[in-house]
């Protein structure tokens, strides 16, 4: 990380430290909801900006790892912290259980399919299925936090929970970006055809990439069950897939910034421009559009810093 | 074996209205290998505006001639409405990377569903019971309505004349040239935007007509009603095969058909999830769907 980036860093983490400060609760639940939606938008650019497959059904696992806390702590009583390892395991297990048959369809099967997969998960939400799943309201009173006999159960005390489970996100984004792995992913977008000729097994990396981000959908997901200390399957609808989508290639695929930049106009700004609540959703359609016309890659691209452009153009 | 031939009528009727609004999905995606998501919202829109011809003219035309007119009327302005879409949203994106176009078009999706909104309110609205009159016909023990007869004579006979169109006329044969190499279609003389243009206006009058059936068969139409019968619409041409004409005809009749089954003998709550299971079920069998042609890797 060269001196730029980690003073920008600084003053961003700086920026967010103080918010719960300055602002008062309903603003810090907004920011809250960027925080928590920041880390989907970034787990779900691992597989969409870094691996190059098109999935439109993150929804899932994030609402997976939302469901399991909820229905662990409700139906069987299980504290939140004891919840927390099965949301992050099932949302993983469920991401390469669908993921495996259908991981070598190309681009607009992909997202149609994953698509389908998130209706499906809605409509067994809605049905009930188990008789544990609480119907279409979903699940209310869900148990704060419990930690070291600290109750995380003030707004303030769960912003900075989902602070730090974004600054988590960060890291594991961070080490991806340095590794082996975090290569592999690279190569297998540019080219998969190449990348398998030179020994990278892609089908290992692609459920990678979907495992990876499951797991970081679904911490995500504990936070979100927290705050509201209620699940809805609304919350994990289809359309919230497309937002998250949406979110990183309007914002940038596979650049952090850009994610972020991307999340704060989708979740933020509608909150500022809540007296246009009516019309808000028509400014942002048109704001999509525009902004692909003129910036086709995103707002924030990411630059990669020595590959020659003729390599990186489309 | 009645409550079988009963859910067949009503399936091949839903079927057609999907197999209507599939082949918009299915030509746009032929020529631009783009989702056209904005299709089901003008889905959608063609509803209202079919609604609102229709209250305007009630008292004025005979029952006839006002059907006609809301049909053609909708259709004209539909299309309109397609050809303004393709110029803004699409055109100016033809040559970035194929995900742009993509948002482009859930971003014109949110513009036409929320124009809905800010128009006609979020509510919902309800069609005249009087548009078509309720006529039951009896065929040993299975009723048809007027409506059905009506659903499945005009979309029977559109999916007839695309076909002829498609196959037998010059434009017909530009549209293919286009859907398989555009650069090679342009080499040899076709105008690419014109063609281009013509898909829009013909699929966006097809989705016109299924929007209107839609209003008049089910009645209630929502604002937002746009994402569900699109993404069904297009599951339709996926799941026939997407980009292949009488692909998407045969996928919106199956889809219908199964989906009518499925409600008959199952429950209508866990229709959607079936039909998507469905959905997954080809795509891991025929990941190019029931008439699709297998397609080779590039290198």
């Amino acid at each position: 990380m060269d001196t730029k980036k980690i003073v920008s860093y600084g003053v961003f983490f700086a920026a967010l430290i103080i918010v719960p400060f300055i602002f008062n609760s309903n603003w810090t639940s907004v920011f809250t909801t960027f925080l928590i939606y920041s880390a989907v938008a970034l787990s779900q650019d691992i597989v969409l900006g870094r691996a190059g497959m098109f999935d439109m059904g993150h929804a899932i696992f994030f609402g997976l790892g939302a469901y399991s806390t909820a229905i662990l702590n409700m139906v069987y009583g299980w504290p939140i912290l004891a919840t927390i390892p099965v949301a992050i395991i099932l949302p993983v297990i469920a991401s390469i259980l669908l993921a495996a048959p259908i991981i070598h369809l190309r681009g607009d099967y992909l997202l149609v399919t994953t698509i389908g997969f998130n209706i499906v998960f809605i409509q067994a939400l809605k049905n009930n299925v188990f008789g544990i799943t609480g119907g279409p309201n979903g699940i209310f009173g869900v148990e704060p936090l419990k930690l070291f006999g600290f109750s995380f159960s003030s707004q303030t005390s769960i912003y900075f929970l989902a602070f730090f489970v974004l600054i988590l996100t960060l890291i594991i984004i961070h080490n991806l970006e340095t590794s082996k792995p975090g290569r592999a992913l690279h190569y297998l977008n540019e080219d998969s055809l190449a990348s398998e000729c030179i020994g990278i097994n892609t089908r290992f990396y692609r459920l990678y990439a979907f495992g990876l981000s499951a797991a970081v959908a679904g911490l995500a997901g504990v936070v979100f069950t927290l705050q509201f200390s209620a699940v809805s399957p609304d919350a994990f609808d289809f359309i919230q897939s497309v937002l998250f989508f949406t979110i990183v290639l309007v914002g940038g695929p596979s650049s952090i910034p850009g994610v972020l930049l991307g999340t704060f106009f989708m979740f933020v700004v509608p909150e500022m421009f809540r007296q246009f609540a009516e019309a808000r959703y028509l400014v942002f359609g048109i704001a999509m559009i525009l902004i692909m016309i003129f910036r086709p890659k995103g707002i924030w691209p990411v630059k990669f810093g020595k590959i020659p452009n003729y390599i990186t153009k489309e | 074996m009645d409550i079988f031939l009963q859910q067949l009528v009503n399936g091949l009727t839903i079927g057609s209205i999907y197999a209507l609004v599939a082949l918009g999905y299915t030509m746009v995606y032929g020529v631009l290998k783009l989702i056209n998501f904005a299709h089901g919202d003008l889905v959608a829109l063609s509803a209202y505006i079919g609604l609102v011809i229709m209250m305007q003219l009630a008292g004025a035309l005979s029952p006839v001639l006002l059907i006609i007119t809301t049909f053609i009327a909708t259709m004209i302005i539909i299309a309109t409405a397609g050809v303004i879409l393709e110029r803004t949203a699409y055109r100016p994106l033809r040559k970035a990377p194929r995900l742009s176009a993509v948002v482009s078009a859930l971003g014109a999706s949110l513009v036409i569903e929320n124009g809905i909104m800010l128009i006609w309110g979020p509510m919902p609205r309800i069609f005249p019971a009087s548009a078509v009159p309720n006529a039951n016909y009896n065929i040993g023990n299975v009723y048809i309505s007027l409506m059905q007869v009506l659903v499945l004579i005009i979309s029977f006979v559109l999916m007839v004349a695309l076909y002829f169109f498609v196959n037998r006329t010059k434009l017909g044969t530009a549209m293919r040239a286009c859907a398989i190499d555009q650069d090679a279609a342009r080499l040899m003389g076709i105008d690419v935007n014109r063609v281009i243009v013509t898909t829009f206006v013909i699929g966006s009058a097809l989705g016109a007509v299924g929007g209107l059936f839609i209003g008049m068969y089910y009645r209630g139409i929502h604002f937002n009603m746009g994402w569900i019968y699109g993404l069904n619409a297009f599951v339709a041409a996926i799941i026939g095969g997407i980009g292949n004409i009488p692909g998407a005809m045969l996928g919106g009749i199956l889809l219908g058909i199964f989906n009518a089954f499925i409600s008959g003998y199952l429950s209508s709550s866990w229709a959607l999830a079936l039909t998507y299971v469905l959905l997954i079920v080809i795509m891991i069998i025929r990941p190019t769907g029931i008439l699709g042609e297998r397609v080779a890797e590039k290198v």
